[in-house]
């Protein structure tokens, strides 16, 4: 019976075990090739990569934008999803719609839009020259903040239907139980919810990483000169149809995005058993 | 052993609580008095308000009207965690991310007590669920039932004034249920500890209570010790709730003469009895009250029937007996070397005493179910 | 006896089925499929190009709108033996880099230009060149100071005399160019002088004096006409189309053609194409046919060089020719040879200037 079920199972996951093959191995595998093979094995790729400040300081650039979106959109998801799971269930519903609206935008259109927003002659500065706040147009646009505002606006339903998620599958007794076990409202949030939604929070925030370590329309639309991704030098050499040095950087951005990945799930380990196991309350 | 201080086991009163939701009556004037390290238990069908008065208790929901006192004293004001009260949930709802130590630890950790004292309390309160070993692992490495078992750790290892258990068993299959309900039995000893519980299992209630309240519609619909519940129900509702039994129609034909015409017999009362059923239609007739030996006395009332249908329940079996009149009664009777099981279709005359017959209010109360 | 007859049926069979798939294949000879660009250039091209094409010759034009990553698609084709192409743009940029990877057909110019009417700086081996455009200064005319006229790189150099917000794109082609002519490098000259390393110093530090007041860095043609229509900046460097958009948007904008860099565009064979002949013919019809240029010039500004192309154009239309002789006279002629051989080591000097 068991055995049974063990080679039944077995059967499903094949074609599972077929799309990791075919669309994500081989291809990995191939940049890796190329990355180190044209045609003849060489090394001239990541020398060049590593040897060159400009790249490290692109990648440090990059992670570090990542990095910060990622954080910001935990921050603000957290209490928009706690705020949404609070709600009866049609107005739950409701609310993830007004959620996901932005999602059906293309990420073009919403990084224009946000430079009709930002812009010199935007929105934002026009009502601020209205309102006599300021005579000259505020700097918003082409700069780093800008990427954060763009960035965290397109990901931000991203992380708020992980969180949600994981914060509609906690059963709220818990949080009844910690009260009557002696926990204040906040002690039981941070005691008892907090831990219990993090995990979702967390695998929420590595999406968002790692969909801004991918990001360079965006940045190159609303940023500063500087806001430059290791996706836009990927463009960029693939364009010059340099496919080994593309593939090069590839991988270093592939093997970065997975370290910066493991580092944030061991803080975020860290920091559950901080909040649980703190003995003062 | 729990060292006891005099605050673990307080009284408990409902005062004419009544609780609304919308249009819904949850509770309405419900009144309930509690002793010091009794065990009560509330015994009802789903939605008749058992879980709103254990909520009005502990803090989880406002009584709209009347009042609610521990040890005398009001609690209405208090949030939930200033009422030191116990509580087990029906899902357990222990902590997932916590392993069994720091389930039972956090409601020490929360009162600030030194981590020797929590060390000393959570080992002590283990031991007693015989989990002692078991600190280091997490909830979804038990079973079941030793989930419930840190769940009533967890309870009772601060002390509370009083236990809340709200249908702690049901997610039990049978076997363990009936073990911890044992288990339950034996804590309560030790502990003394005052205990309402809440169960629509009424075999539950009656091996578990010291006295049972058995609710319908809000309300109370009669509160008395597990046998005077079973033998003296005061309504269809109780009567049928509690037990098997059967409800069978009379009506008084003359002031000292009752007609069963569910049976088809007519009977005189004696003299000493005149009073009986006075106002009632009805009366309950549990089964294992019904007997075939007949020693024609006056008390007895004896009719015809024959044999529909039987059951085995064990040592015990059971008949459908259906009588002239067509009515349908349940009879009991233990089986033995003596006792020559019944055919269907065999006709027999069945005999019960006058006091094994309770008469019935009609009651306001589950004319539904009655 | 009856087996024989099922036999003879079935061989019957065969043979119209092998018939009916050969005639099908003869029919699909006479079409060619060319890679071009969508949008608005494909709409007018079919209307202006390929209807007149298969009116005159037959030959059917499949077009397959181009994608941003054109070349990459070009090359995996040529690799695996898969040539989807019979003919394709090329942009003057993406031009040495096929040639270097060898994704082209040479051109056989006795079919294409027997009698040597073209220029010779428009028939290179492997693609012809059928079009102009450039990379020309923009102006915001609404904003420009009091009675003055940006007339040069210079002058948008000169943020005393001409403030305001300006933008350039984001990669070193052309604006390093610009930055030589701003310093005073004559135009016949860039190129020698880009070539050394103090030349090439002497482009940057001119680029090191203009960083600073520019707002930012576009990547595409549509986001810096958004930044000119915006008045996000005032002066910018854009494609000399791309002020139709502008002008038809009622924005009063102009275009500064001394200085601006003239790129050619190719049209090109795909390497291994089973079509040479008709594809050949078609880059013929593309490049030679003055009375299709001129029609397809009163939509999109790019002409070519079609021999007669200016004969009975309209002169104010003419003057927003970038191949116009008075315009082509104040430009440079962008060297793709020279970005073919340098961008790689430039681009990378380019980001870290960028960085810092
Ligand atoms: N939070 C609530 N909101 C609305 N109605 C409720 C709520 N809680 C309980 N009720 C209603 O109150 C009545 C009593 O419910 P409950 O106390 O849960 O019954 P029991 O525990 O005996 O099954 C039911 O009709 C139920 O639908
Ligand atoms: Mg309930």
């Amino acid at each position: 019976m068991n055995t049974n079920r063990k080679i039944t199972s077995t059967w499903l996951l094949w074609p599972a075990l077929f799309m990791l093959v075919a669309f994500f191995l081989i291809p990995t595998l191939d940049i890796l090739r190329a990355s180190v093979y044209d045609p003849e094995f060489t090394t001239k790729h990541f020398v060049k990569l590593f040897g060159s400040n400009v790249y490290l300081e692109i990648l440090w650039r990059t992670i570090r934008l990542s990095l910060i979106v990622s954080l910001i959109c935990a921050v603000i998801a957290y209490p928009v999803s706690y705020f949404i799971v609070l709600r009866p269930r049609k107005q739950q519903i409701f609310f993830l719609f007004l959620v996901f609206i932005p999602l059906w935008m293309s990420v073009l259109i919403r990084s224009y839009a946000w430079m009709v927003v930002l812009g010199r002659e935007g929105l934002i500065n026009a009502i601020m020259i209205g309102l006599g706040f300021t005579d000259q147009p505020v700097k918003m646009l082409f700069t780093t903040g800008a990427v954060y505002i763009a960035m965290v606006q397109i990901l931000l339903p991203i992380q708020i239907v992980t969180c949600y998620s994981a914060m509609s599958e906690i059963d709220f007794d818990l949080m009844r139980a910690a009260r009557i076990l002696g926990a204040k409202p906040w002690q039981a949030i941070r005691r008892v919810f907090l831990p219990l939604s993090l995990d979702g929070t967390v695998t929420g925030a590595i999406i968002v990483f790692m969909l801004s370590m991918g990001f360079f329309i965006t940045p190159a639309l609303v940023g500063g000169r500087k806001d430059i991704m290791m996706a836009n030098l990927i463009e960029f050499q693939v364009n010059q149809l340099n496919w080994g040095f593309a593939a090069a950087i590839s991988i270093v951005l592939l093997i970065a995005t997975v370290i910066s990945v493991f580092i944030i799930k061991r803080l975020a380990k860290t920091l559950t058993r901080r909040l649980v196991g703190g003995g003062s309350a | 052993m729990i060292e006891r201080d005099v605050e673990f086991g307080a009284s408990v009163t409902f005062d004419s609580v009544s609780k609304t939701y919308g249009a819904v009556k949850a509770l309405s004037d419900f009144n309930l008095s509690i002793q010091r390290g009794e065990f009560v238990t509330l015994l009802g069908p789903s939605g008749s308000g058992k879980t709103t008065a254990l909520n009005v208790l502990a803090g989880f929901a406002d009584a709209t009207e009347g009042d609610v006192r521990v040890n005398k004293k009001s609690i209405l004001g208090l949030p939930p965690e200033r009422r030191n009260i116990g509580m087990v949930f029906q899902n357990y709802s222990l902590f997932p991310h916590m392993n069994v130590f720091e389930n039972v630890a956090f409601p020490l950790r929360l009162r600030k007590m030194s981590q020797a004292e929590i060390k000393k309390r959570v080992g002590d309160s283990l031991a007693m669920v015989q989990l002692a070993e078991f600190g280091d692992r997490m909830p979804n490495q038990l079973s079941g039932g030793q989930r419930q078992r840190v769940a009533f750790a967890r309870a009772i290892v601060f002390e509370p004034s009083v236990l809340l258990m709200d249908e702690p068993l049901g997610a039990l299959d049978l076997k363990l249920r009936e073990a911890m309900q044992l288990e339950i039995k034996r804590y309560h000893k030790q502990l003394g500890c005052t205990i309402l519980f809440v169960t629509h299992d009424q075999g539950e209630a009656l091996a578990l209570s010291d006295r049972i309240a058995v609710m319908g519609e809000g309300q109370i619909v009669q509160i008395d010790t597990p046998d005077r519940i079973y033998d003296e129900p005061n309504s269809k509702y109780v009567a049928d709730f509690i037990g098997t039994t059967n409800i069978v129609d009379f009506e008084r034909v003359s002031p000292s003469r009752v007609r069963f015409s569910d049976l088809d017999v007519e009977f005189e009362l004696a003299d000493s009895n005149k009073n009986w059923g006075e106002g009632r239609q009805s009366i309950s007739l549990r089964p294992e009250k019904l007997h075939r030996d007949i020693s024609p006395s006056d008390q007895m009332i004896i009719f015809d029937g024959s044999i529909e249908e039987y059951l085995f329940l064990g040592n015990i079996i059971q008949y459908s007996v259906k009588t002239k009149s067509g009515k349908t009664l349940l009879f009991q009777e233990h089986r033995g070397p003596s006792v020559p099981i019944l055919a269907r279709g065999e006709t027999l005359k069945l005999a019960f005493s006058i006091n094994d017959a309770r008469p019935l209010d009609e009651g306001t109360h589950g004319s539904g179910l009655a | 006896m009856t087996r024989m007859l099922k036999r003879i049926a079935k061989v019957a069979m065969a043979t119209l089925v092998v018939a009916g798939s050969a005639n099908l294949a003869f029919a699909e000879d006479k079409e060619i499929t060319f890679s071009g660009s969508g949008g608005v250039v494909g709409k007018v091209s079919k209307e202006v190009w390929w209807g007149p094409y298969t009116e005159a010759t037959g030959i059917k034009i499949n077009h397959v709108a181009a994608e941003a990553k054109r070349m990459p698609q070009l090359e995996a084709m040529v690799k695996s033996g898969n040539v989807l192409w019979d003919a394709m743009e090329v942009s003057a940029s993406d031009y040495p880099l096929g040639v270097k990877k060898g994704l082209f057909e040479p051109i056989d110019y006795s079919q294409v230009d027997p009698d040597n009417q073209l220029p010779a700086d428009t028939r290179e081996e492997f693609g012809v060149a059928y079009a102009a455009y450039s990379q020309v200064l923009i102006v915001r005319t609404d904003k420009l100071p009091e009675g003055k006229k940006m007339q040069s790189w210079a002058d948008f150099w000169d943020v005393e005399n001409f403030p305001g917000p300006r933008a350039l794109r984001g990669r070193a082609e052309d604006n390093l160019e610009f930055a030589l002519l701003a310093d005073g490098v004559p135009a016949e000259d860039i190129y020698k002088v880009l070539s050394t390393k103090e030349g090439l110093d002497r482009a940057f530090a001119k680029m090191d004096e203009i960083k600073p007041h520019i707002t930012t860095w576009w990547t595409s043609g549509a986001q810096s006409v958004q930044l000119l229509s915006d008045g996000e900046v005032y002066f910018c460097p854009s494609y000399n189309g791309r002020i139709t958009t502008l002008v038809s948007s009622g924005i009063p904008a102009e275009i500064v053609w001394n200085g601006g860099a003239m790129h050619k565009s190719y049209i090109a064979i795909p390497k291994g194409t089973k079509k040479l002949k008709e594809a050949t013919e078609y880059v013929k019809f593309r490049t030679t046919s003055a009375d299709r240029m001129r029609e397809y010039v009163t939509h999109l500004p790019y002409p070519g060089w079609a021999p007669g192309l200016f004969d009975g154009m309209d002169p104010k239309m003419a003057a927003n020719m970038p191949t116009y002789p008075q315009n082509q006279a104040v430009q440079f002629s962008a060297s793709a040879e020279f970005w073919a051989e340098n961008l790689e080591a430039i681009q990378e000097r380019w980001t870290e200037w960028l960085l810092q």
